[in-house]
């Protein structure tokens, strides 16, 4: 759906340039609801602005929808734009018009008829629930209403994309959710493609299938949502995901362990149903084994459970590597980590 | 009752003079003078038709015309004047110095109204594949709206100023009115009465151009 191939994107200022992406790869299929995760100035906003091509790339492709954007003429390049929504954090909206006009206005430049107008923002106001605000402007609306008319607009050609910069950002967090919930509904009851960034590790938990942490103008990491925060590789990551998820053991546990000479523990991480075995019960059972869970975290991500375990097991060596093998085949990802 | 030597017609007629000095030129000066503002806002640097050279160009002749006093810019152009209306003498004439005195203000004017759109506005217009004329007509413009109605009461007020300077070169006038009778044979009546002619006229459109731009924005 949207493909980004080598891109760079370099800005001239006045004696110096800004290499505000260095080579990013990145594939967004159908279906997805993409996160794009960095802190600010990593260039995830010149990211997004790339695939309706509000930025060009100084080097690349950017391809959507099978179409190479840079080889299009103005006017192609401005219906493709039609199906692509686009949400900002700022909103945006017209302050002289009425959430009814700014919901109106991408179809007034599509030049749609009146009664087409009429029935499809209708229909948009109806489904993000501000059908009694039509007549309203935007600065007597709230902030999350706002963005409920961003939201209308950006679907009212009925693109087949919805890019989101920062839109929950400015936000409070009961205000994020419930933008957030409309927008997976966007995403599931009209199979929009989303691709939003943010900073945020939340909002990537509560709504995307896959990420991709950016840092200095490259990706550093991308991957399923399940994947990244089961184990970040990079530092960046693990910083993103201890945001929402605590994985790492609290120091003071950590002292009392080494103060009895413990020195290893076993991480286990276990998606979905596999996060309610009873693994304790099977190791201490099964393989005689002497366990005690040291730290535990169970996260909620895209309707499934991760749960992360960190048990001290003692007892036979043998009967030890029996267990973990046991409990890989189980589906459990298994790794030794030293404290 | 007033030791004065100017009759009522002669005020009136000098209060229709100014206004249809101040008429014509605003509304010659707002045609010519919007469009000259919305051109140097799309050409800038960072603008929607970017195109350095033409903003430069009119940037510095807006300039120019700026830099020169009224008073003396209506002698300056004394030629071009006659040709164009073929007297350099009289309302008319007067005219012609107005309108080039204030076509670049307005100009101004317009550019820091439209300027004061915020660039997300711009890019939520691209964002949806907006035409440059679009993204002008329905977007900046509308948005502008209360702050231009603003800055034409700037521009209204700023004409009457030059009006009165018009009498110069024979344009009649109150201000005329003030500089023939008032300074020139010391009618103080004539003198004072022009001033509060003069501040009501400024009073009344800076007032209707605040309710105006209010009532704009609060929609």
């Amino acid at each position: 759906m949207i493909e980004l191939r080598g891109i760079h994107k370099v800005y001239q200022k006045k004696d110096t340039e800004v290499h505000a992406l260095k080579g990013v790869d990145l594939t967004i299929e159908q279906g997805d609801i993409f996160g794009v995760i960095g802190y600010s100035g990593a260039g995830k906003s010149t990211l997004v602005r790339l695939v309706n091509y509000l930025e060009q790339p100084t080097e690349g492709h950017v391809i959507v929808d099978g179409a190479y954007l840079a080889e299009q003429s103005p006017n192609a390049l401005r219906q493709i734009k039609k199906q692509i929504g686009m949400i900002f954090q700022h909103f945006n909206l017209l302050e002289s018009k009425t959430i009814y006009k700014n919901v109106a206005m991408p179809l007034i430049l599509a030049k749609k008829s009146k009664k087409e107008i009429h029935a499809r923002v209708s229909e948009l106001l109806e489904f993000v629930g501000l059908a009694d605000k039509a007549i309203n402007y935007p600065s007597e609306l709230s902030g999350g209403q706002k963005q409920r008319v961003g939201i209308a607009r950006a679907l009212a050609t009925n693109p087949k994309i919805l890019l989101c910069d920062e839109a929950t950002s400015a936000l409070d967090p009961q205000t994020t959710q419930s933008i957030l919930d409309l927008l997976q509904r966007v995403n599931k009851e009209y199979g929009i493609t989303i691709m939003l960034i943010t900073h945020e590790m939340s909002v990537i938990q509560k709504i995307c299938n896959k990420v991709a942490v950016m840092e200095e103008g490259k990706i550093i990491e991308q991957g399923s949502v399940l994947d990244v925060f089961g184990h970040p590789k990079h530092q960046t990551s693990r910083n993103f995901v201890q945001t929402v998820v605590k994985t790492d053991i609290p120091r003071r546990i950590k002292d009392h362990l080494n103060q009895q000479d413990v020195h290893v523990l076993t991480k286990l991480e276990m998606v979905g149903e596999h996060a309610t075995q009873p693994i304790l019960a099977t190791l201490m059972q099964r393989f005689e084994l002497t366990v005690s869970a040291v730290f535990t975290n169970m996260t909620e991500i895209q309707d499934t459970t991760l749960a992360i375990w960190y048990l001290d097991i003692q007892g036979k060596e043998a009967d030890k590597i029996n267990a973990l093998s046991y409990l890989e085949a189980q589906g459990v990802r298994v790794e030794e980590v030293s404290i | 009752m007033f030791d004065t030597n100017i009759t009522l017609q002669q005020f009136l007629d000098a209060i229709g003079d100014t206004l249809y000095m101040v008429g014509m030129s605003l509304l010659i000066g707002t045609i010519f003078g919007s469009i000259l503002g919305v051109i140097i806002v799309v050409t800038r640097r960072d603008g929607i038709l970017s195109f350095p050279i033409i903003y430069t160009i009119l940037n510095i002749i807006i300039n120019i015309i700026r830099s020169v006093p009224f008073i003396i810019l209506m002698v300056a152009i004394i030629p071009l004047t006659r040709s164009i209306v073929g007297t350099s003498i009289g309302t008319n004439a007067a005219i012609v110095p107005l309108i080039i005195f204030i076509t670049p203000f307005i100009a101004r004017l317009v550019e820091n109204s439209l300027l004061e759109v915020g660039p997300g506005i711009v890019e939520a217009a691209e964002s949806m594949g907006a035409t440059p004329f679009q993204i002008i007509r329905y977007f900046i413009l509308p948005e502008a709206f209360g702050s231009l109605i603003l800055s034409l009461a700037t521009a209204t007020i700023s004409l009457i100023g030059a009006t009165a300077m018009a009498g110069t070169v024979g344009g009649g006038g109150v201000g005329d009115i003030a500089i023939v009778y008032g300074y020139q044979r010391y009618d103080t009546f004539a003198m004072v009465s022009t001033i509060i002619i003069l501040i009501l006229f400024v009073q009344l459109i800076q007032s209707t151009g605040n309710t105006l731009a209010r009532w704009v924005r609060r929609r």
